[in-house]
This record gives structure tokens, C-alpha cells and sequence, in this order.
């Protein structure tokens, strides 16, 4: 059985028939071809699959693709400016050493996009709540907290 | 992997698909489902979505609260109406999972899905809620006590959908608490307490007790709840009341813990949880 879904990636329209049993997460690599996005433990342990849908961070390995129509769904893709700049976010975590395999980064800044826009000036302890569905197996997260505590800083800057 | 996913728009579309899919499944948030489907549970032959379902959305909180079943727990957990009301319900939803998840969690899936550790359970028990079930026939209502029937098995009916959950607001001066114990944050508990005791001077005349993660089924407490009732909630009473919870589960042994220590914790959160009833300690 397949669905058609119309939504909006990155803020470009898609309309595509998808198997209905796929998930968000495959339809956005293999249909779409959308590789930022990362599968790692495939049942909402991990959050490496983590995009935002109507602004909200999900686990895209959890969300049946045939629940994105009609949405808004961002990925890690959307977040590079026109000509491939890193967003304020990816800066902060390259400066800061938050990732180091990689793998984990783009479903951690997902997140970070969605907390930041919930709450610009983040505690270093709503900062924790905030990962407790993103698993790093590399940094030991101090220098993913102090990147997002850099990127709260320069997102205010950007603001102001 | 290949059964259908169907999203109705009203509750009659729903019933009417049920009844012509053979071995069909509704959903709601799906984090459990999903999982569950991909570690090789048997397949249904379709997947009824509920999520475009108006009729299960939002949060009445005029006169009787009601939470709609696919209402996302996050939504729930930041509701003031609830915090205010329903604090313990509100800070078991807090300690659930990640914020990813609870963003598609429902309370109504929560309880549907029938987990002994189901998070949301003990509190919904100390509150006395209920739940509404539905079918093309009509609606019935049955306490989240008497819903709850074992690991994974409900009263649920078939084709039988649960549409919302009914509290009843607090009496002024009521108090609270959900305290809970999990390897990490993000795991199943390995045991969870929920509490609520009402005011009268210096005694107690009404206290609910319930534990999660414990039994077959999360459970109310009775025999502690017989002990501390009418009494002041002393330390001795507390004490008492630790003892006979722990003499009232049957917890079993698995990958998060021992029976005995799920038995030793679960008297150590009953004696805690009515240390803050008691406002003997702060905020959990």
C-alpha cells in the first residue's frame, strides 16, 4: 500500500507516494535522499534521527511517514545558509569541539534548535534536560553544553 | 514489514475502518508501537491512525478536567490547568522519556499500551481518573483502575477506542507527589510512587497511594493507604506505611532490577512521598 504525502522539506514543497509502513526517517534518506539525518538505535533511544516537525523535535524513526502531510518538517539540511554557510548553531559546535565522529551531531543540533527557539537564554541544567533524548558516545557532552551555551550568546547577538 | 496506515478524520471513519480491516490496529503516538512492530511483534494488517482525529485533541479544563486521548504529553505537561491541579501527573510526564518523545506521546497511548512501569499510571490511580472508551455503539466510562488488566491487556474492547481521560479537580488543599527511580533518565522506572493526601488540622482523613513498575499492573496501595489514613503522618506512621507497601507489590526480577530491590525502593518512595505530603522535605 502506498500514501501520497504532501508537506513542506526545508521549505520547499514535496509530494510523494511513500510505502505506508515507512517511517519520516526513510522517507527522508532513501525516498528524498536526505542524508543529514542519522539512524543509529532506530527505537527513540538515541535522538540521532531527531528533525523538527511543526517546529517540535521528534525522533524521525518514530513518526509513520503517512503522519507528514500537511506538515512543516526541517532537517539538519535546512539549517546551512544559501551558499552552504553553517548556521550560528553548527558554528558554535565546531568551535567548540561538540562533535567528534559526527554522528550524533546533526539530531544533537536539532535539538538545539528547537530548545533555543523555546528558550533563548537556556540554564546549563535546562541545557541537560534538553539532551536527555540525544545520546553522544564520544564528547561527553561538557563541550555540546558549552556550544549550545555559545550559540544561545550568538543567536542573541544575531537577534539584537 | 507491509500493512496499510490508514488516517481517518472522524471517529465514525475510524470505527468504520476497524470493523472492515481484519487484524487492524489504531495508534496514536506510535513510539511504543512502532518499536514494538520493529522488534518482530506480529504485524497488523493496518495501522488506524488517530492523530487527525478532532474529536481526541485538546484540553478541557471548565468544570471536570479532560484530557483528549492523542493530545501530546508535552502539550499536557506545560497545560497550567494541570500543573496546578494535577502536579503529580504533570511531573510523571516530566520524567518520561525525552522531550522528542513526549512531543508524540499521548496519555491516551500511555495507558493503551498497558506497561506495569506505564509512567503516567500512578497518578492518574491517587486522582481517581477514569477513562472514556468509545465504539460505534456509544461511549462508556471505566476507572484507569478497572482499565488496567495486565501486562499489555486492557478493557478495551474490539474496535473499541479510548477517546479521552476525565479527572475530577482536587479538594482545595489537597497535596501531591510522583517520585520515581530509573537507572538513567531516559529509562523505564524501576519503581514509581504517586501520593496524595488531604488536609484536616493536624490529621489526614484521605490519602491515595499507588506504585508503578511493580506489579502485573500498576496498583493502588490499600493496605499502606488503611495505615495512614486519619493519622498525622508521623515518622512512625511513615515507617509503618513503608513496611506494608512493601509487603503488598510482587515485583519480579528483569534487565533494570532485582525483586528485592525493587521491593526496598518502593517502601523507601512511600515513606518519601508522604515526607512530602507531610511537608517534612521541599519539592521532589
Amino acid at each position: 500500500m502506498t500514501i501520497e504525502v504532501s508537506f513542506e522539506l526545508n521549505g520547499f514543497g514535496v509530494e510523494v507516494d511513500v510505502e505506508a509502513h515507512l517511517r519520516l526517517l526513510d522517507l527522508l534518506r532513501d525516498v528524498l535522499g536526505e542524508t543529514g539525518t542519522k539512524e543509529a538505535c532506530g527505537e527513540g533511544e538515541c535522538g540521532a534521527c531527531t528533525v523538527l516537525v511543526d517546529g517540535r523535535a521528534v525522533n524521525s524513526c518514530l513518526f509513520p511517514a503517512g503522519e507528514v502531510g500537511g506538515t512543516a518538517v526541517t532537517t539538519i539540511e535546512g539549517l546551512t545558509g544559501s551558499h552552504g554557510q553553517p548556521s550560528f548553531i553548527q558554528k558554535a559546535f565546531l568551535d567548540h569541539g561538540g562533535t567528534q565522529c559526527g554522528f550524533c551531531a546533526p539530531g544533537m543540533i536539532m535539538t538545539t534548535v528547537a530548545l533555543l527557539a523555546e528558550n533563548p537564554h537556556p540554564t546549563e541544567s535546562e541545557i541537560r534536560q534538553a539532551l536527555t533524548g540525544n545520546l553522544c558516545r564520544c564528547t561527553g557532552y561538557y563541550q555540546v553544553v558549552e556550544a549550545i551555551q555559545e550559540a544561545a550568546r550568538a543567536g542573541q547577538v544575531a537577534r539584537s | 514489514m507491509g500493512y496499510g496506515y490508514h488516517r481517518p478524520s472522524t471517529l465514525d471513519e475510524a470505527f468504520l475502518l476497524a470493523d472492515e480491516i481484519p487484524d487492524s490496529r489504531f495508534v496514536a503516538g506510535g513510539t511504543d508501537l512502532l518499536v514494538q512492530l520493529r522488534k518482530g511483534e506480529p504485524e497488523p494488517s493496518a495501522l488506524i491512525s488517530l492523530r487527525g482525529l478532532s474529536e481526541l485533541r485538546g484540553v478541557e479544563t471548565s468544570k471536570r478536567v479532560r484530557i483528549g486521548a492523542t493530545v501530546p504529553l508535552s502539550d499536557v505537561e506545560v497545560n497550567p490547568a494541570v500543573a496546578d491541579m494535577f502536579p503529580a501527573l504533570a511531573e510523571s510526564i516530566t520524567k518520561l522519556g525525552s522531550r522528542q518523545i513526549r512531543n508524540v506521546a499521548t496519555v491516551g497511548g500511555n495507558l493503551c499500551n498497558a506497561s506495569p512501569a506505564a509512567d503516567t499510571a500512578p497518578p492518574l490511580l491517587i486522582y481517581g481518573a477514569s477513562v472514556e472508551l468509545r465504539d460505534a455503539r456509544g461511549t462508556r466510562e471505566v476507572t484507569v483502575e478497572d482499565f488496567l488488566q495486565g501486562p499489555g491487556q486492557t478493557a478495551l474492547r474490539s474496535g473499541e477506542i479510548l477517546t479521552a481521560i476525565l479527572l475530577d479537580p482536587p479538594a482545595d488543599g489537597t497535596r501531591s507527589v510522583f517520585l520515581r527511580k530509573g537507572r538513567v533518565a531516559m529509562d523505564l522506572p524501576i519503581s514509581s510512587v504517586a501520593a496524595l493526601a488531604e488536609r484536616d488540622g493536624a490529621t489526614w482523613p484521605r490519602v491515595r497511594l499507588a506504585a508503578g513498575a511493580v506489579a502485573p499492573v500498576p496498583l493502588r496501595l490499600r493496605h499502606s493507604e488503611a495505615i495512614v489514613e486519619g493519622t498525622n503522618l508521623d515518622a512512625e506512621i511513615r515507617a509503618r506505611a513503608r513496611e506494608t507497601a512493601q509487603s503488598e507489590i510482587s515485583p519480579i526480577t528483569d534487565l533494570r532490577s532485582t525483586e528485592g530491590y525493587r521491593q526496598h525502593l518502593t517502601g523507601v518512595l512511600v515513606e518519601r512521598a508522604l515526607e512530602h505530603l507531610a511537608g517534612e522535605v521541599g519539592d521532589p
